[in-house]
């Protein structure tokens, strides 16, 4: 040996890395040209316009809320197809009949399958990422406050990895006909299960629906008054993330598994893992499956301590940071077109225009009454784990509704399917606050109903303000009468008979007769 | 020596002189050749898994919400049986005689009233949403829609094209669409939706009889 031999050696060891970069890189690349993937997304960008896009297009442009449909439409049918098409690509040995003629190749059984995986999971979650920009794209053309929410992404992106891997390794463990499509209806149908436990989640039988990607839609407000904890994405990253990790580890033992089932004999241990491929995978995959099993572990074990958190989310305590229950600071869009001040949220700022417009005229009708409110303020639906309705309070006094309620509505700033219902419900809203008896308490999500004489006045406001009322639920026969014919009064005169009598009607003394 | 001796047969090993006839024999290898046992198999997995959902409420009992977990599973029978297309033999099959079509006419046929019943025979005792109407009109119509994908991709992902119209049925399902041709949103007795959900087995049975799936000797994905 000599000096100049000696100093070759790290240049060789560096060339000998380089060469076996790029050669797992061309096996990448072939992988890449050869998978089946790419055939399948043209079904699978047209599913993926169905439901995603159309479902995200029909919520109003707010972040939180048209990043739900991540979760729950887009890892739906991706799953369909991942877990099927995994499969398909893990049994690609068998199927062709070259797994012994693979086996004669100096490469391991690990990373010729980690290769077939590779490739599989980067179409995949390229085509993932590729319709989460989509959605977000269209949002950010939409949305008026805000950024794009990155966890339901990593959350999706987790689902994808975990589906992709427990197909893949059930193809290469399993490699049938039947394996493909089994898996997709398995998967699908593990997901659905976990929506149905999701929409009855208890604090006591919560761990799978808490685990599960696949969820309710949030309030319409979710992450605009208060952030959304990411304690639940945490733990749902932390337990797909471990299936991965785990199913990675088992992939690289598949062969060793194998070979003892065709031997037929007891083997050790330290010759189990040091057979085939190498003494150090069989312990790195032992190692894999370990951790793997210990983050997915962790994560259940974290999702049976959540509870529900004050904004309308859950918390897990030792995830929980208190900042994310702090108010987001922010100026509302305001504004007082004829002097009654309308103020939304600037994430519904769209609405404040038709908001306006709505109340301005039945504002008008009871301007300078007792109790009249000056303006209408939007408020977070969810404070202190319970629901906000709406009404009126504080001196001066304030109509104050939520996004997701207003007097008898529900839902109002979902979208407005019809203009003339939608303005009503704010209007009505407002009267019902006004007329209804202040001591009168709601009983249950819907306020309390309204006396027959309170009823008539309302009708007749809102037809004054050229609106047509709500037929009431088990209103008087003489209501509409008595409406109509106070309607009739010049609105000096309504005004005048409603600064004298406002409060023996809300009281519920006056009597549908008694009315002019 | 004579020749006597030479022509004469010899005896045949006992337990082979009943010959089983050669349409059965035929009949046994095509089943064979396309896995038909072992699809059966995973007809009665899909049965079980009804049976489950059903019984230990996986699903909703009534709503939009529903159809969703018997509607996927319904879809699996019928992507089952859509991948019992594939022959292993490729296109050298097809000189082999003119029984092929009806053989596959018959399988196709069979493997398909064999789901409903392992399927009625999952639901058995359980409350079904829509019943073994709904579950007979789905089975046929996305097993229609599996042969006619046969024809393009081949009968080992002819399972790609139901799974992708189920996924757009839920969807369906939750807007409450009403058009015929989303016929798993339909009630039990649309005659719309069974005229489509017949239309589409009829053609895609008749497309695979005739046609057969696409076979190659070797797939190239």
């Amino acid at each position: 040996m000599t000096a100049a031999g000696i100093s070759l050696r790290p240049g060789r060891a560096t060339a000998r890395r380089l060469a076996g970069l790029a050669a797992a890189g061309r096996l990448l690349r072939l992988e890449l040209k050869r998978n089946p993937v790419p055939y399948v997304l043209p079904l699978l960008a047209a599913v993926f316009y169905f439901d995603t896009v159309r479902t995200a297009a029909g919520f109003p442009p707010v972040w939180t809320l048209r990043a739900s449909v991540i979760g729950d439409h887009m890892l739906f049918e991706f799953s369909a197809f991942a877990g099927g098409l995994a499969a398909w690509a893990g049994s690609r040995e068998r199927r062709r009949k070259t797994l012994d003629l693979a086996a004669t190749t100096p490469r391991p059984e690990w990373a010729r399958l980690s290769v077939t995986l590779a490739g599989t999971l980067c179409w995949l979650l390229l085509a993932f990422l590729a319709g989460v920009a989509a959605i977000y794209i269209q949002t950010a053309l939409q949305a008026t406050w805000g950024g794009p929410p990155l966890w339901p992404v990593f959350v999706g992106a987790a689902g994808v990895i975990a589906v992709t891997m427990i197909g893949f390794t059930c193809g290469v463990v399993f490699p049938s006909r039947f394996t493909a499509p089994l898996l997709a209806v398995g998967v699908l149908v593990l997901y659905r299960t976990g929506l149905r436990a999701a929409l009855s989640v208890t604090p006591l039988s919560g761990r799978y629906a808490l685990l599960s990607p696949a969820n309710a839609p949030p309030s319409v407000d979710a992450g605009v008054y208060y952030h959304v904890a990411p304690d639940v994405p945490i733990t749902q990253v932390m337990f797909m993330g471990g299936i991965a990790i785990a199913l990675l580890g088992v992939l690289g033992l598949a062969a060793a598994l194998r070979q003892p089932a065709s031997a037929g004999r007891r083997t050790s241990l330290r010759a189990f893992l040091a057979r085939g491929d190498g003494w150090l995978l069989r312990p790195v995959a032992v190692i894999l499956v370990a951790c793997g099993v210990a983050a997915s572990w962790t994560a259940f074990a974290l999702a049976g301590t959540a509870r529900p958190d004050p904004v309308g989310g859950w918390e897990i305590p030792a995830l929980h940071s208190a900042a994310s229950d702090q108010p987001v600071p922010v100026t509302q869009d305001c504004a007082s077109g004829s002097g009654f001040g309308v103020c939304v949220h600037p994430a519904f700022s769209f609405y404040l225009d038709g908001v306006a417009a709505a109340l301005d005229p039945v504002a008008a009708e009871i301007a300078g009454l007792p109790g009249a409110p000056a303006r209408a303020e939007e408020v977070a639906s969810e404070s202190g784990g319970k629901t906000v309705m709406s009404g009126i309070s504080g001196s001066p006094p304030v109509f104050e509704f939520t996004a997701e309620q207003v007097g008898n509505m529900f839902g109002q700033f979902l979208g407005i399917p019809d203009t003339a219902a939608w303005r009503a419900g704010f209007q009505q809203g407002l009267l019902d606050a006004f007329l209804a008896k202040p001591s009168q308490p709601a009983k249950g999500p819907v306020p309390a109903p309204l006396g027959a004489a309170q009823q008539a006045v309302e009708d007749a406001l809102l037809a004054a303000a050229g609106s047509q009322p709500f037929p009431a639920r088990g209103a008087s026969a003489g209501v509409p009468a008595a409406a109509h014919r106070f309607a009739e009064l010049p609105a000096s005169a309504r005004h005048a008979w409603l600064a004298a009598h406002l409060a023996a009607l809300r009281a519920g003394t006056i009597k549908l007769a008694q009315l002019p | 020596v004579t020749a006597a001796g030479l022509v004469k047969l010899p005896a045949a090993p006992a337990g082979t002189t009943r010959r089983i006839p050669a349409g059965i024999r035929l009949t046994w290898l095509h089943l064979r050749s396309r896995h038909v046992p072992a699809g059966i198999l995973a007809l009665a997995v899909c049965g079980g898994v009804l049976r489950a959902a059903l019984h230990w409420h996986w699903a909703f009992n009534s709503g939009p919400y529903a159809q969703q977990i018997p509607m996927i599973i319904e879809a699996g029978a019928a992507a089952v049986i859509a991948v019992t297309a594939h022959s292993p033999f490729g296109e050298t099959e097809r000189a082999t005689g003119r029984r092929l079509p009806y053989l596959r006419l018959f399988t196709a046929a069979g493997m398909c009233g064999l789901a409903i019943a392992l399927l009625q025979l999952g639901a058995a005792g359980e409350s079904l949403n829509g019943g073994v109407l709904v579950l007979s009109r789905n089975v046929i119509g996305i097993t229609g829609i599996g042969l006619a994908c046969s024809l393009v991709t081949g009968g080992l992902l002819a399972w790609t094209l139901p799974m992708g119209y189920l996924v757009f049925c839920q969807y369906a399902l939750l807007e409450a669409w009403s058009s015929p041709w989303t016929w798993p949103v339909r009630p039990p007795a649309d005659r719309g939706a069974w005229i489509c959900a017949g239309a589409v087995f009829v053609a895609g049975l008749l497309l695979f009889t005739i046609r057969g799936p696409r076979a190659r000797l070797s797939d190239d994905s």
